[in-house]
């Protein structure tokens, strides 16, 4: 049966499927640009500890709410502390946050969507559970998890990855259901292959374009997610620096710091913005046919 | 159509009781002695056993779920210890507040997002359709929190035009309400316009290349005529569809919308609850809010399974 098995291409993806998307994408200037952004930001959080021109929670009194200039480009808080450096150092909850809340939502959403798209039975227990999910608004989830867990930057991952669980699900279930009667499938049954199989190494793989694209939104949202749990206390806590923490220190000082206020969000805007080109020229690349342009 | 809604309505109830029973468990999920949990943290003995009484602590978890939904049915959310008000009324005070935001907001998204649709569908590759695409990916890409703050600074006080807090109903001074609810009812309403004119924009596209528009193209109507008359007509499913499925989104970003501009609404009221350690107020709040959502999500499914027969058979799906 096994040698049977063997003789069955397992999975229709193959390199060079990836080789031309890469090409796709690296032809579209705008994708271009947000990746060449994306990994810009990722190196720099990094190593922040190397780039950043001062430790990020240097205190000087001598210098208090600074106007950008030469020595301080993103100008100073209100107890002169370099606003680049932090927003430098924000920068790492911002990646932590965009990483490690996908990681969560895809390890409990895949399994959960496969096994929903392969049977049939428990699909609906599955979807119940995800309607419930849904059921809390993102931010009002936020505010029951922080309440249990106190808010940290653990509790923001955890609040934006069980949000981003339901879409995971649905994703992956929908996929599940598409591929599951493709002739490939059929022959690896016929070809004696169990369900884990099935799903491991036929279905799963073909399933990895939709989750990429599922990445690309969920990644930014995540990073938007975090500045404004942290921007209302419910994430990040002070001294920690992160780009919603700077935001809502800002919002003391509208007046008499303006700078305090804009650049934090212009860091947070370009990094978003870099990740929906790359995200939208990846869709493209991946499925030439959802392509509107 | 019967067994459509019949199983939409089953549905619904299963996610209901699901919620509720999340959210009981919640503030039983908090470590200590969830008496003293509920009765905040300065309480003499007197109360907390008043409390246990009250919420039959001492009962079994099943009986204590049951009597906790009966109330929640009959309106009774308990109280506050921080302000010793009955929640359902601190609820039933703020609530009109984030209701009229609210629906300020997606007013203004609709009529942007559909607009801006509508042209950048009609003008392809021009400038006009090269803007509103730009505008709507920053339009997704800017945290809505941050784009208050930068219209706070900006039209409050680089240039004071607005007010930057406060609220003013609309039944008492409509002029002023406008005045003060214009600002956070934008800054709501951006992201929510953004995805609208997306979705109305790829509507519209494919309407407009569909064989009836071209039916009518032939038959000598004018531009406008097909252009609205037509191919908008059956794009504006689409905007339904929408409003409903970013309905969670508006009520967080109604949360933050009302912590930036010192409105006295239902999401202001959750952060506070949240930093005051109000746990009757943060239970009632979360309830509240999953019931509407589940039970709003309920009558858009059902509104467009009217308009739409197409969405009986399929289920609606996502």
């Amino acid at each position: 049966m096994t040698t049977v098995q063997e003789t069955i291409p397992a999975i229709p993806v193959t390199l060079s499927t990836r080789r031309r998307v890469a090409r796709r994408v690296l032809r579209n200037p705008l994708a271009v640009l947000g990746l060449v952004v994306v990994c810009a930001a990722m190196l720099t959080a990094l190593l922040a500890n190397f780039v950043a021109p001062y430790p990020f929670d240097q205190v000087n009194f001598s210098e208090p709410l600074r106007p950008p200039s030469g020595t301080h480009i993103f100008g100073t808080d209100s107890i002169g502390r370099d606003q680049l450096s932090r927003a430098i150092y924000g920068l790492r909850a911002s990646v932590a946050v965009g990483l490690l809340s996908v990681v969560l939502s895809l390890s409990i959403g895949v399994p959960f969507g496969l096994l929903a798209g392969f049977y049939g039975w428990l699909d609906p227990v599955v979807s119940r559970l995800t309607d419930t999910l849904l059921a809390f608004p993102f931010l009002v989830l936020a505010v029951g998890l922080a309440a249990i867990l106190g808010p940290s930057l653990s509790t923001a991952i955890i609040a934006i990855g069980i949000a981003q669980i339901p879409a995971v699900v649905r994703v992956t279930r929908g996929e599940t259901l598409r591929l599951r009667h493709m002739d490939f499938v059929a022959a690896a049954v016929a070809g004696g292959a169990g369900d884990f199989v099935l799903l491991r190494r036929h279905i799963l793989p073909n399933a990895v374009n939709a989750l990429i694209v599922q990445a690309t939104v969920a990644i930014p949202g995540a990073i938007i997610g975090e500045a404004v749990l942290s921007f209302l206390g419910l994430g990040v806590r002070p001294p920690t620096p992160s780009l919603g923490v700077m935001l809502a220190d800002a919002q003391t000082f509208v007046r008499d710091g303006p700078w305090m206020a804009v650049f934090p969000g212009v860091t947070i805007v370009v990094l978003t913005l870099a990740l929906n080109l790359l995200g939208d020229g990846l869709r493209d690349a991946l499925d030439p046919r959802e392509s509107r342009s | 159509m019967g067994r459509y809604v019949l199983r939409r309505m089953l549905e619904s109830a299963v996610t209901l009781i699901l919620a509720t029973i999340v959210v009981f468990l919640g503030i039983r999920a908090l470590p200590g002695d969830p008496a003293r949990t509920l009765a905040g943290e300065e309480s003499d003995p007197a109360t907390l056993a008043a409390i246990r009484q009250t919420y039959g602590l001492d009962q079994p978890l099943p009986v204590q779920y049951v009597r906790y939904v009966q109330k929640a049915a009959t309106g009774d959310l308990g109280r506050s210890p921080r302000t010793g008000l009955p929640v359902a009324e601190t609820i039933g005070h703020a609530l009109p507040v984030t209701l009229q935001l609210a629906a300020f907001a997606i007013t203004i998204a609709i009529l942007i997002g559909i607009g801006a649709g509508v042209i950048a569908a009609v003008r392809r590759r021009r400038p006009a359709e090269w803007g509103a695409n730009a505008v709507a990916l920053l339009g997704l890409s800017v945290p809505n929190f941050w784009f208050g703050q930068m219209v706070i600074l900006s039209l409050a006080i680089a240039y004071p035009l607005l007010p930057a807090s406060g609220f003013v109903s609309i039944f008492e001074n409509p002029v002023e309400s406008f005045r003060h609810l214009l600002m956070p009812a934008v800054v709501l309403g951006s992201g929510l316009a953004a995805i609208i004119m997306r979705q109305t924009r790829s509507a519209m596209l494919d309407a407009l290349l569909a064989d009836y528009v071209r039916t009518a193209r032939a038959k000598g109507l004018g531009g406008a005529q097909v252009v609205f008359g037509h191919a908008l007509r059956n794009s504006l499913i689409v905007v339904i569809t929408i409003v409903g499925l970013q309905l969670g989104a508006l009520i967080s970003g109604a949360v933050v919308t009302e912590q930036l501009f010192v409105l006295p609404g239902f999401g202001k009221l959750t952060i506070d609850a949240v930093f005051t350690r109000d746990y009757p107020m943060i239970q009632g709040v979360v309830l509240v809010t999953a019931t509407a959502y589940i039970l709003i999500n309920l009558a858009v499914d059902l509104l467009y399974s009217v308009i739409d027969p197409r969405i009986r058979v399929g289920g609606a799906a996502l």
